[in-house]
C-alpha cells in the first residue's frame, strides 16, 4: 500500500521539452489525437488493465441497486454467517450481506475518490499555476506553503482535520483533499514554470495575449498530460486514504463502505475472515487499477521513458 | 562540513515555526470555541476550560495565542490528557520507544529485503524474474497495510497460531532471559513483517531504479572491458554508485512511514504513539492529538535534517 506522496517521480513527468508538440491543437481533443490516443493506450499492457478493471468497477457501483442482493444496510440474514449460496460473501457481525456492502461500497469509494482527487487538483493546479507563473515572492510564498503541508505526513493530517472537524461524509472529502492537493500543485508547479518561457509562450505575450489567456489558451493544454497522470495516482490514494480512515473507525458511521466493513471485520478475525478478506480485495483492486491507469497513461504521455511497471520495462 | 550542518539547522527552525503555524491555523478553523478544539467533545468542567484560556490567553489577539502556544511547547509542556489525567508529553514519551522498536526493525528488513531483490531484478538477465518481481511491488503497493495486517493475522496468528494476535507482550509472564527475549519476538513478527513488505516493495523500487540508471554509465562499460566479471562490477561498483539516491529517498519516506504506523499499531493494538492518535482522536482528547502531531511533524523535519547530512558525508559536493 502507499500512502506515501511520492507516487510519481517529479522527474519522470519533467515536461518532454524535445518532443514538438505545437500548441495549435491544445491536447489530445481532435479526432486525429484521440485515434492515435487510443492506439497508444492499446499498446500499453499496464494501461489496458487498469482501465478494464475501472470500467467494471465503475459499472459495479452504477448498477449496484440492479446486481445487489440486498439494501447495503439491511439485515439480510442471520449474522457471522459463512459465505453459502444465499449469502454469496457471507454476512457481517450484524447480519448485512457482505456482497452487497461490497457493492455499494464501490459507489462510496470510487465517488469520494474521484470528488478528491478532482478537488485536489483544482486547489493544487490553482496554487501550482499561479505560484509557477507569477513567480517571485507570490512563487516562494505559495511552494513554501506548499511544503509545509507535505512535512506532516498525508495520512496524520488527514486524521487531524477529521479530529478537529468530524467525519461526516463530506468532510472526510475535505480532509482528504488537504492531504492530497500539494502533490497536484508540484505537479502543475513544475509544468507551468518550464512552460512559460517557452517560444510559443513567448509569442503569444508579445502579440499582447491577457494572462488568462495565455495561461488557459497556450500552457495549461500543454501541463496537462503529467498532471492527468498524477490525477489518477491521487484517485487511487483518496481511495487508500479514505478507506483507512473508515478502518480506523473515523469513517462516516452511517455509509456501507469498504472501509467500515473492515474496521468491524478487526473484532471478528479469529471467526470471519469473509468479513475482511472480500472488502480488502476490492480496495486492493480499485487501487490497483487507478495505478496501472496512471502507468499507461504515462506511458502515452511520456513515451521517452517507458518505465512502466508490467513487462516491457527497459 | 560544519557550516554545512549550521547552515541547514538554520533552515529548520523557520521551516519548524510554519509547521506549527499551520497546525495551529488548522486549529483556528474548528467550529466552535478554541477551547473546544483543544479538548474536542469530551466533557470537560468549566474550571478546565478556564485554566486553558489562561494558559493560552485564548482571549488575547491570535499572534499572542501562537506566541504562547510556542512557549508552551519549547517548555515540553503540550497540555494535559483530560481522559487519562497524565500529561501529554509524558503520554508520548511512553509510547515512543514502542513505535521505534516496530517501525524500526520494519525499516531495517524491508531494506535488507528490498536491497536484495532490487539489485537482483535490475541486473538479471531473466526477464520473466523481473516481470515477477515487479507485478508483486505493484501488488504490495497496493495492498492497504491494515488489510496485510489482518491477513496475516488470520493466516499465522488464527489459522495455524504460530504468534500471537495482538499486543506487545503477554498480560503476565514469568520468562527470562532468552525465553522472554523469544516471547517478545513473537509479538513482534507479524506487525514488523507488515512495516517489511511495503516498505520492501518501496526499496525494490527504488533500488532497481538507480541500478539501472548507473549500469548505464560510462566508468561501468570500461570495468567491463577492464575484464571484470559481472557480479564483481556490481559488487565493486555498482552497489556503491547507486545507493546514494536509495538512502536519500529512504530518510525522506519517514514521514511515510509514521502515518503507516498509524494504521499497524492499530490492526495488531501495538501500544505505539500511532495507536495513540486514533485513540485520542476516537475519546476526543484533542489535547493529545494536538501534541501528537506536532511531534510527528517535528520528527519529519529533524529526520530530514539528518539525511541531508548524511548525503553530505557520502557525497563531498553537495557540502559546498
Amino acid at each position: 500500500m502507499s500512502l506515501s506522496g511520492d507516487s510519481v517521480d517529479t522527474a519522470e513527468l519533467a515536461p518532454d521539452l524535445d518532443a514538438p508538440r505545437p500548441n495549435t491543437s491544445p491536447g489530445w481533443s481532435r479526432g486525429n489525437a484521440t485515434h492515435e490516443w487510443w492506439a497508444r493506450m492499446r499498446a500499453s499492457r499496464s494501461g489496458m488493465i487498469g482501465l478494464v478493471v475501472l470500467i467494471l468497477l465503475i459499472a459495479i457501483a452504477m448498477l449496484a441497486p440492479l446486481i445487489s442482493p440486498y439494501a447495503p444496510n439491511e439485515l439480510a440474514g442471520e449474522s457471522l454467517q459463512a459465505p453459502s449460496r444465499s449469502h454469496l460473501m457471507g454476512t457481517d457481525n450484524v447480519g448485512r450481506d457482505v456482497l452487497s456492502v461490497v457493492i455499494y461500497g464501490a459507489r462510496i469509494a470510487l465517488l469520494m475518490g474521484l470528488l478528491s482527487a478532482g478537488l485536489a487538483l483544482l486547489v493544487g493546479g490553482l496554487v501550482g499555476g499561479v505560484a509557477g507563473y507569477a513567480g517571485g515572492a507570490i512563487e516562494t510564498i505559495l511552494m513554501r506553503v506548499t511544503e509545509l503541508f507535505q512535512i506532516i505526513p498525508l495520512m496524520v493530517l488527514a486524521l487531524f482535520v477529521v479530529a478537529l472537524w468530524g467525519s461526516h461524509l463530506w468532510l472526510l472529502v475535505v480532509a482528504v483533499t488537504i492531504a492530497i492537493w500539494p502533490l497536484e500543485a508540484r505537479i502543475v508547479y513544475g509544468q507551468v514554470k518550464a512552460l512559460k518561457d517557452r517560444e510559443f509562450v513567448q509569442v503569444a505575450r508579445v502579440a499582447g495575449a491577457p494572462h488568462a489567456q495565455i495561461l488557459a489558451r497556450e500552457i495549461l493544454p500543454n501541463a496537462l498530460p503529467p498532471v492527468i497522470v498524477q490525477v489518477s495516482l491521487d484517485a487511487g490514494l483518496a481511495i487508500l486514504t479514505q478507506t483507512s480512515l473508515g478502518f480506523l473507525g473515523l469513517g462516516d458511521p452511517n455509509a456501507a463502505s469498504w472501509g467500515q466493513l473492515l474496521y468491524a471485520a478487526q473484532s471478528y478475525l479469529s471467526t470471519a475472515w469473509w468479513m475482511s478478506v472480500f472488502p480488502g480485495l476490492a480496495v486492493a483492486l480499485a487501487i490497483i487499477a487507478f495505478s496501472l491507469l496512471g502507468d499507461g497513461l504515462n506511458e502515452i504521455y511520456n513515451p521517452h521513458q517507458r518505465r512502466g511497471t508490467l513487462g516491457r520495462s527497459r | 562540513m560544519l557550516w554545512f550542518v549550521a547552515r541547514r539547522v538554520a533552515q529548520a527552525v523557520p521551516m519548524l515555526l510554519s509547521v506549527i503555524l499551520l497546525i495551529f491555523v488548522l486549529m483556528q478553523f474548528t467550529p466552535g470555541d478554541p477551547v473546544q478544539a483543544m479538548v474536542g467533545q469530551y466533557p470537560v468542567p468549566q474550571s478546565f476550560r478556564d485554566s486553558l484560556t489562561a494558559e493560552y490567553h485564548l482571549n488575547a489577539p491570535v499572534w499572542t495565542q501562537y506566541w504562547y502556544f510556542l512557549v508552551n511547547l519549547a517548555h515540553g509542556n503540550m497540555g494535559y490528557s483530560y481522559a487519562s489525567h497524565e500529561s501529554v508529553t509524558s503520554l508520548i514519551a511512553e509510547r515512543l520507544p514502542n513505535t521505534l522498536l516496530l517501525a524500526g526493525s520494519g525499516y531495517i528488513v524491508g531494506i535488507v529485503l528490498g536491497g536484495v531483490v532490487g539489485l537482483i531484478t535490475a541486473t538479471t538477465k531473466r526477464r520473466g524474474f523481473d516481470t515477477l518481481m515487479q507485478t508483486g511491488v505493484v501488488t504490495a503497493y497496493a495492498i492497504p497495510s491494515f488489510w496485510l495486517g489482518q491477513l496475516l493475522v488470520m493466516l499465522f496468528a488464527v489459522h495455524l497460531g504460530w504468534f500471537p494476535t495482538q499486543g506487545m507482550a503477554p498480560v503476565d509472564s514469568n520468562a527470562t532471559g532468552i525465553y522472554w527475549f523469544l516471547e517478545r519476538l513473537s509479538y513482534l513478527i507479524l506487525p514488523m513483517l507488515t512495516y517489511a513488505v511495503y516498505e520492501g516493495a518501496r526499496v525494490t523500487r527504488l533500488t532497481r531504479v538507480s541500478v539501472i540508471d548507473t549500469l548505464n554509465q560510462g566508468y561501468i562499460v570500461t570495468a567491463r572491458m577492464k575484464g571484470l566479471s559481472r557480479w564483481q562490477t556490481v559488487r565493486s561498483h555498482v552497489i556503491r554508485n547507486s545507493s546514494l539516491p536509495v538512502v536519500t529517498a529512504l530518510g525522506y519516506s519517514f514521514a511515510v512511514a509514521m502515518g503507516g504506523s498509524v494504521l499497524i499499531e492499530t490492526v495488531f493494538s501495538w501500544p505505539g504513539i500511532g495507536l495513540l492518535l486514533v485513540d485520542s482522536i476516537k475519546q476526543r482528547d484533542n489535547q493529545v492529538v494536538i501534541g501528537l502531531v506536532v511531534v510527528i511533524a517535528v520528527a519529519v523535519i529533524v529526520m530530514n535534517l539528518l539525511v541531508d547530512m548524511a548525503h553530505a558525508l557520502l557525497d563531498p559536493r553537495i557540502r559546498a
